[in-house]
């Protein structure tokens, strides 16, 4: 099925992407149809030419295909464009075999499977290069491709007619199809007679898994991934690390922008470390505070700070007088200490009002740079005196460079770690 | 998720709680002393607001240790028994996923070989996902022993732990400072 989508997007309609998986069986299996019915008028008009096609070796696809496509090419006059385009259409297979290919190779032994796809692609690819073709050449080139085509297609349709009530699946079952059809490329090759054990085999197991799966874990094996239970509990487990990732990305403040695993947690990092580096400063600053380390405000505090309306209004208050004082000798002091209460008390607000507001407020004034830590650090044995006035200078500094900072110059930041580290990797 | 107003007032009550016991055990204390009182009673004090019910907390609290007094101070917060049995079952755990830890690194390497014929961008890109994971796992207390799924959500539980923490002591920070000029 997977394998017929290609062709499918030639023949059928342009809207394959829009068509259920249960709408492009069916027309894939209506194409092969009618490739059936077109085949046999060929078998009847090339019988010489289908014996030469018929004896071509199944089993040595690769080596042996490209020698007899120019051994057939060589009698005649677009020969040689023909195994180009051909050979362009097998070229690409192995790309497109990356996605899918899990379950397969999980059935069948991978050279076989290589094996095989490579010749059901060649045989079910040669009507798309057709009508690219140029108009004169067409029909000798089509009576290569369908001479290459030929048996395996009747051999499939043999298999298909077999199976067909089997065809009338939901979506659900589209992964049984896909075994189905992987067990039918199987019988393209030499093993005919262990195939169709081959075929239940695989479909019983497909449906097997298929069956054990919803009783414990709501995932579903979209369109050629993997069914099988590690997969499948990888795959949930990816999920579920993506979805609290998400919210995450929602609690740490300038993580929305960045896509990648590796650039949120860089992120998130990052936050974690500038909370607790916050943490140490702050304990740091109460101890330079306060030297018996009784903080006998707890009352009072609990009263100030907690309980709302009252506090909001004392606090705007003396952001008022603050702005009102205009003699900045005298009150520098008082006037710096207010600077920095107005932050917090656009905090307190953020609490009473909602839980929203509140991570708002909390985003904007949590994060410092690194070396304002240090530099406290390093004033920490200087006079009390000077050391409050150099603190809260750092503070303010700090403050606007980490508001100013942070929401812009976090990207490239990040961008340049990555590259250092790639070198690094690389 | 609990209100955060009433987690703060939590914290709070906690964290005083707990600067009591460890002023009261020793007296005269220099800068640094005093740091580490308010930083290690402040770690105690989010853990057990959180009622130990999560795994970074249950870290922080079997991390106290008896001769820096911290052990004293979640003693004093959390109640004897429930220290005790914190610490079992932490090292309990932290010594089984040890050694499987070990084992399981010695497969990886086993296994790196053999992805190294992988497409480089992939490998590359698992890789950087890897180091950062690994680094998180540092940060995270506990989460050396935490599968990235746990891991994850301890992240985030413990973000949210940590801004509280900040705004409490910012806000006692600021309080403090507002004191002096006004007296």
């Amino acid at each position: 099925m997977n394998r017929a989508l290609p062709e499918m997007s030639n023949t059928a309609e342009n809207c394959v992407d829009t068509l259920t998986v249960l709408e492009r069986q069916r027309a894939r299996f209506k194409w092969q149809q009618d490739q059936l019915l077109y085949q046999q008028q060929q078998l009847q008009s090339f019988n010489g030419m289908m014996d030469y096609g018929a004896g071509f070796p199944p089993s040595d696809h690769l080596t042996g295909f490209p020698g007899f496509m120019s051994a057939a090419g060589a009698g005649g006059d677009g020969g040689l464009s023909l195994v180009e385009m051909v050979m362009g259409a097998v070229k690409p297979d192995p790309g497109l075999e990356d996605g899918w290919s899990d379950p397969s190779l999980l059935l069948n032994p991978p050279t076989a499977y290589e094996l095989n796809s490579s010749l059901s692609r060649t045989s079910s690819c040669p009507p798309a290069v057709n009508p690219a073709a140029a108009a004169g050449r067409e029909s000798f080139k089509k009576r290569k491709a369908e001479k290459v085509q030929n048996p395996i297609n009747n051999k499939e349709k043999r298999i298909k007619a077999s199976s067909e009530e089997e065809k009338e699946e939901e979506e659900e079952e589209e992964l049984s199809k896909t075994t189905d059809q992987n067990s039918t490329k199987n019988n393209n090759s030499t093993i005919t007679t262990t195939t169709n054990n081959n075929r239940e085999t695989s479909a019983d197991t497909s449906k097997a898994s298929e069956v054990k799966k919803p009783d414990y874990i709501h995932v579903r094996a979209r369109r050629g991934q993997a069914t099988d239970s590690h997969s499948l509990a990888e795959r949930a487990r990816r999920e579920k690390i993506s979805e609290r990732m998400k919210y995450l990305q929602d609690l740490v403040p300038g993580c929305n922008k960045i896509t990648g695993k590796a650039g949120m947690l860089d992120e998130i990092i990052n936050y974690v470390q500038s909370l607790q580096r916050q943490v140490e400063f702050l304990s740091m600053k109460l101890a330079a505070v306060n030297p018996r380390l009784d903080f006998n405000v707890d009352d009072l505090f609990l009263k100030e700070v907690f309980p709302p309306p009252c506090t909001t209004a004392n606090f705007a208050a003396i952001g008022g007088i603050s702005s009102e004082i205009t003699d900045p000798s005298s009150y520098f002091q008082f006037n710096r200490n207010n600077q920095q209460i107005v932050p917090c008390c656009g905090l307190e607000m953020g609490i009473n009002t909602s839980d929203v507001a509140l991570r708002r407020t909390i985003s904007a004034p949590v994060s410092f740079p690194e070396n304002f830590l240090d530099s406290s650090c390093l004033t920490q044995f200087q006079g009390s005196s000077g050391w409050d006035v150099d603190l809260q200078n750092l503070y303010n500094v700090g403050f606007d460079q980490g508001r100013s900072s942070n929401a812009f110059s976090s990207q490239p930041y990040t961008g340049s770690m990555e590259g250092s580290n790639l070198k690094m990797e690389m | 998720m609990r209100n955060p107003s009433s987690l703060k007032r939590d914290f709070l009550k906690k964290w005083l709680m707990g600067l009591q016991i460890y002023t009261t055990t020793n007296r005269n204390m220099t800068v640094a002393d005093r740091k580490r009182a308010i930083k290690l009673s402040a770690d105690i004090a989010l853990a057990s607001s959180r009622n130990c019910a999560t795994r970074w907390s249950r870290a922080v609290i079997a991390g106290t240790s008896v001769h820096d007094g911290s052990f004293l101070v979640a003693n004093g917060l959390l109640g004897r028994a429930v220290c005790e049995r914190i610490k079992q079952s932490s090292s309990k755990i932290t010594r089984s996923s040890w050694s499987s830890g070990k084992i399981l690194k010695r497969s990886r390497r086993v296994g790196r070989r053999k992805k190294c014929r992988k497409p480089a961008a992939e490998w590359i890109a698992r890789r950087l996902v890897q180091k950062r994971t690994r680094t998180l796992r540092g940060l995270v207390p506990g989460g050396e022993f935490m599968d990235e799924v746990s891991l994850i959500e301890e992240t985030l539980d413990y973000i949210l732990a940590l801004q509280t923490q900040v705004d409490v002591m910012r806000c006692l920070a600021t309080t403090a400072y507002v004191a002096p000029p006004s007296l």
